[in-house]
């Protein structure tokens, strides 16, 4: 290994220390819908100027690990993802956690966001310089045929019920458009209003879409939120490694698929996630359970989205491009201590990358005993809390969470509204997932799509562009094999006699 | 000595209705932390900024600047609210040209160029034509020869539209008689991952880009009065015969209701800041140019940009 | 109460409503994209809206030549009013802030929503230690969000 010499300086007592109370703190911040790993490490900044530059890269890197993980809380238990990461594990977390096995969710999201953080980290120690030119290798147009890939998802979230998942798809690609465009700085949709000119932030869309519609049921019946099949026993740690060791390539497949799309900076966990998730469903030979408490669905998308940490800090470190928004913050403190990222830094700064590494390492192998510990007393809190606690508390930590993203209250309102609307939709069987499957992808299609358009147009091979680039094609094929997959199954099922389940 | 008194006095009245009760004396300004907004994400050139001089404010006043992103429409939605903050001093925004001037020139976004109160410009970062190292263009008039004989066909990434960056392209279209074709990205960053990705041909980006890109990037031209003294070799628009000098400029700006006395005190902060030579040494070495422009001559400073950049604007038809 | 479980005719109607709806939005979405000059601006929302339409028009359609049902959970004892209330609530909170600050509307909205969410019968004891909880949650998340991480909460223009 690399600088296995820099073990040892990462495992100081004061750092060991650091990464703890990043860990818990991170877990606890990311729990809460609206609260970001971004903001979390946004704060701490300053008081890193004071510190070794290592011990604060540690630190930050703990948080940030620790949000990512603190996400799939929320997600498994409110049906909200505390970060947008945690997008996919509510697919599968909820529905387990409203049968009772919202405990051994949790545990399954520990054992896979560990396994994903350390895929993540492994990356970094020893591929670092190669793969960071995966970040560069994806164009315009790569882009654009990945956000189309997760939009396969679609036929998979709403099974039976394609046309309606198309429909509120389109919805949220439209959302997504609201505002100030992002590269074309024109004004759109507004309508004439203020308040739309900063558009649909979209952690305010999940928490209203997904959050709302489950306040609003909770209070309309005396049922209890989630129903207790079982008394408590304790972690149910062995039952969720065994079904993580049955999975062990699924998961190890989404490792890597999240270290990958962390490492593209137009991308990030959600998308990572959405992708490991479908990919999991196509390979499972429980493929018929997704969405329904598949443990498997949840353990995808959490080592997903926590491989995006160690994959996210590739471009970050190599070549000052940052993967995601908290590697940014990042990134701006190591410049105010007078780090300057680049190829150079893995040899001139060696100390200091490595020793940052391996305290990745230590905070996320920190985060299993912590993720469990936190977890189940935030399962047992929300297990036993009286209803006319658990409504207002989540309803106030949706409005003040909302406010906290951009200090805005008419979002706040949005927020609400959308809520609205996403519960009366769900009523007539337009699920919410690919309304906010269509806000989280519309904006990476649509630069993606505009750019390649406008390169093509100019370089006079738009052709070329959409289907003559490698990786493109690659995706593509992904899309097809998404999409037609189920086809192919059923008429292959129906040739051996097997009775095929067409809808 | 009398007259002063009173004004002073008076001043001290106004800033205390005008903040309602919270009482504010400019005399230990400041005397608690100082929330500083940053209408972007994090991770640009902004940001950078804003956590240099973080750093080097708790090293001068004991007091932390707390930095927010609030990104958003360009910083639209950042600007569009800023006098909806406290004008206590303590609420401070980041502000940046062109985009003050051209958002609301374009359209309606939800505030003016009059409404934002600058107190200090303290840098700017220079336009410049960035290639890779590896770019068959070793200097501008290779890129303009090709350009000339195979119109349209240079493509250019540049950070957003209705920016400097873009602005800068469609000035230098024209002076050099070519056509180029401009791609928005989202940012600087993603710019130059586009750059350095050979998905275009060069990049309309700053000469901070040059600074932290320097093992893997060449800039062409810079569009600078004189040369940058970080970059010595890179020649200036100018000496190549362009009249282009442009970049965005960044600045502070405080809530309409900041009484004059406090808004003279951020000024004369950030100000000492960028006196500072450490401060000074460390953006230069990020490839910024550093400003002096305090409250006094904000206005003044404004208005002569405004006309250039709205005549340019005009130009290349971004605004009617 | 009627709407509680809509029956097979109702649901098709519905969707029809819905759907129609959809379909005025997205030509709304098209009249719009017809200010845009930029193609960067409108060539994505049109396609979006254009399939938006088509896509509306398909379920429609199938809904007319073939109903479908699409079964519901069966849910006893609904309270819409609840429902409403707690909407309403949340609303009112977030339109009183801007003058009353982030406090009084959050314990205020916390209180309410508790009465709506109450479903077991109020106690004594649940009388005197809800809102002491209450109490206490806001004010933690209050510190939480406004001291630790430094969120500017509003403070309310009517005490300035």
């Amino acid at each position: 290994m690399p600088g296995i010499e820099h073990l040892l300086a990462a495992l100081t007592p004061i750092n060991i220390l650091l990464a703890l109370s990043g860990v818990v703190a991170g877990t606890v911040i990311g729990s809460l819908p609206g609260l970001t790993a971004t903001m979390a490490v946004a704060v701490l900044v300053p008081i890193t100027f004071s510190m070794d530059p290592t011990a604060a890269l540690i630190m930050m890197g703990a948080i940030y690990t620790g949000a990512i993980y603190g996400g799939a809380y929320s997600a498994i238990l409110l049906n909200t993802p505390g970060t947008p990461s945690a997008i996919a594990t509510t697919f599968d977390g909820f529905p387990m956690a409203r049968k009772g096995q919202g405990d051994l969710a949790i545990t399954l999201a520990c054992i896979a966001s560990v396994t994903g953080g350390l895929v993540g980290a492994t990356f970094l120690l020893m591929l670092a310089p190669p793969l960071a030119e995966i970040a560069l290798a994806f164009g315009p147009v790569e882009y654009f045929w990945l956000a189309m890939f997760g939009l396969t998802l679609i036929s998979a979230l709403s099974e039976g019920n394609i046309l309606r998942g198309l429909i509120g798809a389109c919805f949220g690609l439209l959302l997504a458009s609201i505002g100030i465009a992002e590269i074309s700085a024109d004004v759109r949709f507004t309508f004439g209003s203020q308040v739309l000119l900063g558009g649909i932030e979209t952690v305010t869309a999940l928490i209203g879409l997904y959050c709302i519609p489950v306040l609003i049921d909770l209070v309309a019946t005396p049922d209890r939120h989630l129903k207790v099949t079982h008394k408590p026993r304790g972690f149910r740690f062995l039952e969720a490694l065994g079904l993580a060791w049955k999975t062990k390539f699924s998961l190890l497949r989404s490792s890597v698929v999240g270290t990958i799309v962390g490492i593209l900076p137009g991308a990030g966990g959600s998308i990572a996630g959405l992708v490991a998730y479908s990919e999991a469903r196509r390979t499972s030979k429980n493929r018929d359970n997704f969405g329904k408490g598949e443990p498997e669905g949840v353990l995808a998308t959490e080592s997903a989205n926590n491989a995006t940490v160690g994959g996210g800090f590739i471009p970050t470190l190599v070549l000052g491009i940052p993967g995601t928004p908290p590697d940014a913050v990042i990134l701006g403190a190591l410049l105010v201590q007078g780090i300057r990222t680049g190829p150079s830094l893995f040899t001139e700064k060696a100390s200091i990358v490595f020793t940052f590494i391996y305290g990745l390492y230590l905070a996320t192998c920190l985060m299993l005993p912590v993720g469990l510990v936190i977890g189940r007393y935030a399962y047992q809190t929300i297990v036993t809390v009286p209803k006319a606690l658990l409504v207002p508390t989540v309803a106030f930590m949706t409005l003040i969470g909302t406010y906290a993203i951009r200090n805005s209250i008419s979002d706040m309102m949005i927020m609400v509204v959308l809520g609205v609307i996403g519960w009366t939709l769900n009523r007539f069987g337009f699920s919410p997932s690919p309304i906010v499957l269509g806000l989280i992808l519309g904006r990476i299609a649509e630069q993606g799509f505009v750019q390649a358009w406008t390169i093509g147009a100019a370089t006079g091979e738009l052709w070329k562009m959409f289907f003559g680039r490698p990786i493109s094609l690659v995706i593509l094929a992904f899309i097809l094999l998404s999409v037609f997959y189920p086809l192919i199954r059923s008429r292959f099922r129906k040739t051996t006699g097997e009775a095929g389940n067409v809808e | 000595m009398k007259n002063t008194l009173l004004v002073v006095t008076a001043m001290v009245l106004v800033s205390i209705v005008s903040v309602g009760g919270s009482l504010v004396l400019a005399d230990d300004f400041p005397s608690q932390n100082i929330n500083y907004v940053i209408p972007f994400g994090p991770g640009g050139e902004s940001d950078i900024t804003a956590r240099h001089q973080q750093a080097f404010f708790k090293k001068m006043y004991g007091h932390d600047m707390i930095i927010s992103y609030k990104p958003g429409g360009g910083g639209a939605v950042g600007w569009a609210q800023l006098n909806k903050m406290k004008g206590d001093g303590y609420n401070i925004m980041g502000i940046n040209l062109p985009h003050i001037i051209l958002q609301p020139a374009e359209k309606d976004v939800g505030f003016t160029t009059e409404d934002i109160t600058g107190v200090y410009m303290f840098h700017y970062t220079p336009d410049a034509i960035v290639v890779a190292k590896d770019s068959e263009f070793k200097t501008l008039e290779d890129l303009v020869a090709y350009a000339k004989e195979n119109p349209a066909k240079v493509t250019f990434s540049g950070s957003g539209k209705g920016t400097s960056n873009h602005l800068a392209q469609l000035r230098f279209d024209k002076m050099a008689g070519i056509k180029t074709t401009y791609v928005a990205f989202k940012g600087t960053g993603a710019a130059v991952a586009a750059l350095l990705g050979n998905q275009v041909a060069a990049e309309w980006g700053y000469t901070s880009v040059g600074a932290s890109q320097a093992e893997s990037v060449r800039m062409l031209a810079v569009a600078m009065d004189k040369r940058h003294p970080k970059f010595p070799d890179v020649p200036t628009f100018k000496e190549l015969g362009y009249d282009l000098v442009s970049g965005a400029f960044r600045g502070i700006a405080v809530p309409k209701s900041t009484p004059e006395e406090i808004r003279v005190k951020v000024s004369d902060i950030i100000g000492k800041i960028n006196a500072d030579p450490e401060f000074r040494a460390l953006l230069e070495n990020d490839g910024m140019a550093l400003l002096d422009v305090d409250y006094k001559g904000y206005p003044a400073f404004i208005a002569e940009q405004s006309k250039v950049m709205l005549e340019a604007a005009r130009e290349a038809n971004i605004i009617k | 109460m009627s709407n509680n479980q809509p029956n097979e005719l109702q649901r098709d109607t519905a969707t029809i409503v819905i759907s129609s709806l959809f379909i005025i939005l997205a030509v709304g979405s098209l009249w719009d994209t017809t200010h845009m000059l930029d193609p960067d601006s409108y060539v994505f929302p049109r396609a979006i809206a254009i399939a938006m339409i088509v896509f509306s028009i398909a379920l429609i359609v199938r809904h007319l030549i073939k109903p479908r049902k699409i079964p519901e959970p069966a849910q006893a004892d609904v309270s819409t009013l609840r429902r409403v209330s707690l909407v309403a609530v949340m609303l009112a909170s977030c339109l009183a802030m801007p003058w009353l600050g982030f406090l009084i509307p959050g314990i205020a909205t916390f209180l309410l929503l508790m009465w709506i969410a109450m479903w077991d019968e109020w106690t004594a004891t649940r009388l005197i230690v809800y809102p002491l909880v209450a109490v206490a949650i806001v004010l933690g998340f209050y510190t939480l969000f406004g001291n630790i991480l430094q969120v500017p909460l509003p403070l309310g223009t009517l005490f300035e």
